[in-house]
């Protein structure tokens, strides 16, 4: 693939992460000034299960989860391939880093339904 | 005579090369800490998927690790990773918008004393060092001073 | 008045000595000489050699900024020997030492033929497709001042390799393309006679290519004849980010060409003031 592609989206992406990340330390830092709670209200475990049952959460969680882990590790496999190495050890880098990131992605978005899907009262 | 075969010395910095900036550009500063905090946020966003979803181990596991969370070394390493989140992404807007060739100026015949495109666009570069300066010292301050 | 920039004075310089049929490590030697205001680092080395150190070796040709011979790291910046004044570097002690990044191939003598193998490697010449009109022209191509001026600062490339030697990424990837040959590729496919973006793209649209560069500007610092070769880079990006979604420059598949006829009458047309003389 032209490497322009993976590139293109490693800032397309950039916009989402923006959006979301702020949203997640305002959620997460600054919940007293934007929701009126503590920040360690923010963070019990009722209150982020309560967060985590709204669709709008579960969809924006696993875009964040998608967008951050795509330019994070897209950045984090140039740093790795920027070292002295063969075209094969480059080819090993990146199949590794595709399969480490399809996998947490998959784990992260499990544990998301986990808690979209976590039965009322229980 | 010496029995040496004539070899070429490997001149190459290596990783020195990415880490010491000495008396280059402010720009080659802010491209190591990019780097840093380009790695930092990877890492600490892999093990933060795996440490959230200690909230399948239930309520006590969850309650526990906030516990240790609050801790003040905790508070300090979180400020760590929010600071590296505002430089990142505010240096990262910079280089969004630069990379793709926008706030360089045009091409022009090089004249002494020559211009670059880096110093074109410095003026935009310390705005947004100021900007993250400040962000990152009210966050810090509304993070220990609620 | 003590101007430490313009002083004649003795100079300590540090230079480093590497000679591949002895040495397994470079090593350091210490010289002192006197040097007058004015007098390049070249210079220096010249007089060093003539009086003091006759073994001395590093190359050099044209010692006026042109041939791009006679990169150093001097006073740990890469910097033409032949254009750094010895009393402008404003130290008592003046280090020399090879361009880093390179092979070094004896004292101070690079081995630049990477540079010249990356620079090769973009097809660093005018790209036209109409293999015929290259063959038996009808006329001339037409290039708009303005059109020049899109490229016209690349053309300054000396390949002295300055700026690989201060480039991070090259530091530790031997193949990356670097500033040198990226910019030159920006130089041609910029141009409006050439049509050799798609030609180009399996040499540069690569891992290796524009995107290992992260603007830290060490280049177009080090760049001695202002070509600003970061500068090239990001217009590179955006030129294959701008193809690769079909909203490249709009070219035509052959560059505007003016019809001999039409040359004939140009030329009258600007033709040269009468002599005076
Ligand atoms: C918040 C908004 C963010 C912005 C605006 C942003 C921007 C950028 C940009 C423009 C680059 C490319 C720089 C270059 O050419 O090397 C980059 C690289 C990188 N980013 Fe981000 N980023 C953001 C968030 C993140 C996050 C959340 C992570 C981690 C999950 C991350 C990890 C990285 C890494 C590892 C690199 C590669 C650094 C390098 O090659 O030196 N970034 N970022
Ligand atoms: C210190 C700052 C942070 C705190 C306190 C924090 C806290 C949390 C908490 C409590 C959750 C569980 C979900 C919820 O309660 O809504 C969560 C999930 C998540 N966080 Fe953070 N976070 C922080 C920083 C970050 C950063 C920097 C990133 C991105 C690089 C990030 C990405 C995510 C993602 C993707 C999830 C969803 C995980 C999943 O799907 O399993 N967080 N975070
Ligand atoms: C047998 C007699 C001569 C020999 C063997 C000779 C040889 C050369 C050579 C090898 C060069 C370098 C060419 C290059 O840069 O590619 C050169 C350049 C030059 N020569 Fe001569 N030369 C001779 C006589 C002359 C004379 C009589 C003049 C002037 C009246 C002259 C003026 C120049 C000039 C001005 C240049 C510089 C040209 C440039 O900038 O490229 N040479 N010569
Ligand atoms: S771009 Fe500048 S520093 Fe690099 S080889 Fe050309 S003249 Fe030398
Ligand atoms: S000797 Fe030619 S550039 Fe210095």
């Amino acid at each position: 693939m032209r490497e322009t592609r993976l590139w293109s989206w490693h800032l397309l992406v950039i916009p989402i992460i923006i959006v979301l990340l702020g949203l997640h330390f305002a959620i997460m830092h600054y919940a007293p000034v934007f929701y009126g709670v503590s920040v360690e209200e923010a963070r019990n475990f009722e209150t982020m299960i309560e967060r985590g049952k709204s669709v709008s959460q579960l969809v924006l969680y696993i875009l964040l989860l998608a967008a951050a882990l795509y330019h994070g590790l897209y950045g984090l496999r140039g740093i790795i391939r920027e070292l002295p190495m063969t075209p094969a050890l480059g080819k090993i880098v990146d199949i590794t880093v595709i399969c480490v990131g399809l996998f947490i992605f998959a784990f992260g978005t499990y544990v998301t339904w986990w808690t979209f899907s976590y039965p009322v009262g229980g | 005579m010496n029995s040496k075969k004539s070899t070429a010395y490997n001149n190459r910095l290596g990783i020195k090369g990415w880490v010491y900036a000495g008396k280059y550009t402010f720009e080659r500063y802010l491209y190591l800490a990019h780097r840093l905090t380009g790695m930092g946020l990877i890492a600490y966003m892999l093990l933060h998927i795996l440490e959230t979803a200690n909230r399948m181990r239930g309520v006590v596991a969850w309650e526990g690790l906030m516990g240790l969370f609050a801790l003040p070394l905790f508070k300090m390493i979180e400020y760590a990773l929010f600071a590296a989140a505002v430089f990142h992404a505010l240096n990262g807007v910079r280089l969004l918008m630069t990379e793709l060739g926008f706030f360089l100026g045009r091409p022009k015949e090089p004249v002494y004393p020559y211009s670059s495109s880096i110093k074109r666009h410095r003026p935009l570069t310390y705005i947004i060092m100021a900007l993250a300066s400040l962000i990152i010292i009210l966050g810090g301050s509304s993070l220990f001073f609620p | 008045m003590s101007d430490k920039t313009t002083t004649p004075r003795e100079i300590t310089f540090r230079v480093r000595r590497f000679d591949p049929d002895v040495d397994t490590a470079p090593h350091w030697s210490e010289y002192r000489q006197h040097v007058h205001d004015g007098m390049t680092v070249l210079e220096a080395l010249h007089q060093l050699k003539a009086e003091q150190e006759p073994t001395l070796s590093w190359r050099s040709s044209c010692r006026m900024g042109v041939c791009g011979s006679c990169g150093m790291f001097v006073n740990d910046l890469p910097q033409l020997a032949c254009q750094t004044q010895v009393l402008h570097l404003g130290t008592d002690v003046v280090t020399i030492a090879p361009l880093p990044n390179y092979d070094n191939v004896k004292d101070l003598v690079p081995d630049l033929a990477p540079l010249i193998e990356k620079h090769a490697a973009v097809k660093p010449y005018i790209i036209y497709l109409d293999q015929i009109e290259i063959d038996s022209p009808t006329g001339e191509f037409i290039q708009t001042p303005d059109q020049r001026e899109e490229f016209s600062q690349f053309t300054h490339c000396i390949k002295c390799g300055l700026c690989l030697a201060a480039c991070p990424t090259v530091a530790t990837d031997p193949l990356f393309l670097g500033p040198q040959a990226l910019a030159q590729a920006y130089r041609y496919t910029a141009d409006n006679r050439d049509c050799g973006m798609k030609e180009r793209i399996s040499a540069i649209d690569i891992f290796h290519g524009p995107y290992q560069c992260h603007l830290a500007g060490a280049c177009s610092q080090a760049c001695p004849k202002g070509v600003d070769p970061a500068f090239g880079i990001q217009l590179l990006k955006r030129a294959l980010v701008l193809d690769s979604i079909g909203f490249g420059k709009k070219k035509p598949s052959v560059a505007k060409i003016m019809p001999l006829a039409d040359v004939v009458k140009a030329i009258e047309e600007f033709a040269p003031p009468p002599r005076t003389v």
